[in-house]
Formats: C-alpha cells, structure tokens, sequence
C-alpha cells in the first residue's frame, strides 16, 4: 500500500489532516476494506494504549452496527434549519403577533363588509356629491357657508335588538353571564323594545353568538 | 486546523448517503463508547448492546447534526442517554421467579450468545494476546517514535503541541506518529490474521 496515502490515513485519524485531503481520503476510505482494516486497527492500537480495550477488544461491535444500519434507509442531508440566535421568549410574541394581526385583519374586513352593505353614510354620501358636482362647487361652500357638521345617521344594525325568545334566553341563563354583560343585554332589549320587530334574522344571530361566548367564558 | 475535520468528512458523507463512512466512525469510536458505557453497566456484553444501540440511534439522527459541536461529543450524550435509559428500564423490569422451563432455556441461550466472542477462553486469550502484542510493539519502539505516539494517544495532544514538547517540527511529529502505528500494526495484522479467524473457526 502506498506509503503516503497510510501516512495521510494515520493523520486523518488524529484529525491532523487538511480538509481538502480529509474529503477525498474520506470518499476512498469509506470504500476501501483494506483501508478500513487499518484504520480500525489503529483504533486497537490507541485503546490498548488507553486501557480502553477491557475483555472485549476482540468483539464484532463495528460489524454488528454495520449489519444494523445496513437495513436502515440511508441518512439524508438535514433540512436548512434557521440558526437559533433568539431565545425560546420569541416563540409566544410570534404567536401573539400571529393571531393579533389575523384578529385585525378579520375585524378590518366585517367592517368593510358591513359598510358595503349598508350603503354609503351620509358623509360618504356629501363625498360623493362633492365629487360628482365638480371641485368648484366644494370651494363655494367652503368658503360662502358658515361651518357644518354631517352627524353620520346610526345604522340600525349597530343597536342590539334580541328578539324574544333570546331574551328569555338570556334571562334563563343569566347565571352564566357577568353582571356587566347580563346589565347591557338587558337594557338593550328594554331600550330596544320598539324596533324589535324590525331586527333582522341575522341580528339576533349575532347576539346569539355573543351570549354563547359569554356562557363559554364564564364555564 | 479544527480539531473535528476528518470526523466532519466522514459525518458529510453519511449524511450524503454513504454508509461505509459510517463504518469508520464506528471502528474509530467503538472502543471509546463501551469504556464509556461501562461506567453504567458492569456486565461487559450489555456495555457492547448498549454502544450499538447508542451508534444506530446516532445513525438515524445524523441527518439533524450539523456540526456545532465535535462528532464525538454529540455521541457522547447520545451514549450517556442510552446508557442511562438502559438502567433505568432494566431496574424498572420485574423480576420474574416463576420462569416456564422454555423461556429459561431461550434466555440462558442468548446470553450465551452475548458471551461467546468475549469472555470465553478463546476471547480472553484473545484479547489478551492483543494487548501484549500491543504493549511489547511499543516497548520495542525507538524512543523518539514511543513518546510521540504515547503523548498522541494517552495524553491526548495535538501535533503541534507534541512539536513544542519534543521541540520538533509538526511534519516529524506526523511522521514519527505514523512510522510508530506501523510497527505495531505489523505485529497487529499477525494477530488478526491468525487470532480472530481461530476464533471464527471455533465459534
């Protein structure tokens, strides 16, 4: 065998060679039996000399490990983990973030969602005006006019109108609620007596859904 | 030069798919994982069981190591663990004093075939003819080629510091080194040669 590649061999094995040879002696080792003998036989040869040996220095251990991974499926590369410089603190913060934006999102678009259907607000309505009737008119009336304010009419929606059978739902189960909560449902549904036949299906749908959180919370 | 290089060439490999680079880490470590083991258990077969099952563990994990710390360190803790689980599951076990005959006959026959290669005779005189081949490669050494092997091997120095402590370059070091692991090896080889197919053969 060549007296180079055993010497480069016996470096590898103390770590002692330069990496551009350890990759190509590397390949050649895991290839070569003869080779491989060797370099075990070093390994006796330092454990001898460390004591390591004990009563089995002569034992099947490295072909019995090579025999068991021979039937294993064959070690891939590692999949790029991002380098871990944060703390496991970041973990919950990303979470929160996470669900904070996702909340705002979903509220930003129920918002729009409700104000296409409502149709455009009585200050979306004089906007509108402005820019149909041209920029001149808006000028005239900002400085001819004495100053006005557009109170946005109360969309009927936004009131909280229980039908009925809600509120003797409610009351039923009012142990479940907070006081607060129990206070507010009941007042509506007092103050909101008169439009209640005006409340749509979908409404009480929405209350619904808020008493049932309500009950969820207080379990 | 980091001190992890050529394990780190062997450990890209595996995880390229060669498995016979694997094989190396195994003949270079072995040795070192049973003497470690054996602080846990006394029973030299199940230090070996132990170390095998710390060597695949460390086979199917390799795909996640990526070498921030030194291969050797890693399946070290890995040992350590199995080592660790191997007492806790063996002390948990009940013992069994209503053995049936059959399973009595079955389990004398594996341990029989954990002990066979090693505490056997045979082994023995083995592993013993080993080590004083080993020992009288040694004595017989040039001096120069005994203390720079020695300080490799027992004390664990790198080559440059065997360099400033036998104030010599690093390329003797290699060289005295090498020269040093091939005298012992001639004789070594006999052994093998001869012992451990003896040992086949009765077997």
């Amino acid at each position: 065998m060549n007296e180079e590649l055993d010497s480069q061999l016996s470096a590898m094995f103390d770590n002692e060679l330069p990496e551009s040879q350890c990759e190509l002696l590397a390949r050649r080792l895991s290839k070569d039996e003869q080779l491989k003998a060797r370099w075990g036989r070093y390994a006796v040869i330092g454990a001898t000399i460390r004591a390591e040996g004990g009563p089995r220095l002569s034992a099947d251990l490295a072909q019995r490990v090579s025999v068991a991974i021979s039937s294993e499926p064959a070690a891939s590369e590692p999949a790029q983990v991002p380098p871990r410089r944060l703390g496991a603190w970041w973990r919950p913060v990303t979470g929160v973030a996470v669900a904070a934006s996702v909340a705002a999102g979903a509220i930003l678009f129920l918002r729009s969602e409700s104000m296409l259907r409502e149709g455009p607000t009585a200050a979306q309505g004089a906007l509108v005006a402005s820019s149909a009737s041209g920029a001149d008119h808006v000028l005239v009336a900002s400085a001819g006019s004495a100053d006005s304010y557009v109170v946005p009419k109360t969309s009927p929606r936004r009131a909280i109108v229980p039908t009925t059978q809600l509120a003797n739902y409610v009351v039923a189960h009012s142990e479940f609620s907070s006081p607060v909560n129990r206070r507010n449902l009941l007042s509506a549904f007092m103050t909101n007596e008169a439009g209640a036949g005006a409340a749509s299906a979908g409404g009480a749908e929405e209350v619904s859904e808020e008493v049932d959180d309500d009950a969820k919370s207080a379990q | 030069m980091s001190a992890d290089v050529s394990d780190l060439s062997l450990v890209r490999r595996v995880q390229r798919g060669d498995k016979g680079a694997f094989d190396a880490l195994v003949l270079k470590y072995q040795h070192k994982l049973v003497k470690l083991v054996m602080r846990y258990v006394r029973n030299p077969a199940e230090a070996e069981d132990i170390a095998q099952e710390a060597f695949i563990k460390a086979y199917r994990a390799l795909p996640q190591f990526r070498g921030d710390s030194a291969f050797y360190t890693w399946l070290y803790r890995i040992a350590i663990n199995t080592a660790k689980n191997a007492v806790v599951s063996r002390d948990r076990s009940p013992i069994e004093y209503n053995i049936d005959r059959n399973d009595a006959n079955e389990e004398s026959y594996d341990m029989q075939g954990r002990m066979k290669d090693a505490e056997t005779p045979e082994g023995l005189v083995l592993t013993d003819e080993i080590r004083s081949v080993v020992n009288a490669a040694i004595e017989a050494l040039p001096e120069d080629l005994k203390t720079a092997i020695v300080l490799r091997e027992l004390d664990g120095l790198s080559y440059e510091e065997i360099a400033a402590a036998m104030d010599c370059p690093v390329g003797t070091v290699r060289s005295r080194i090498f020269r040093a692991r091939e005298a012992i090896d001639r004789r070594l080889r006999e052994v093998f040669e001869g012992g451990l197919g003896r040992t086949e053969e009765l077997g």
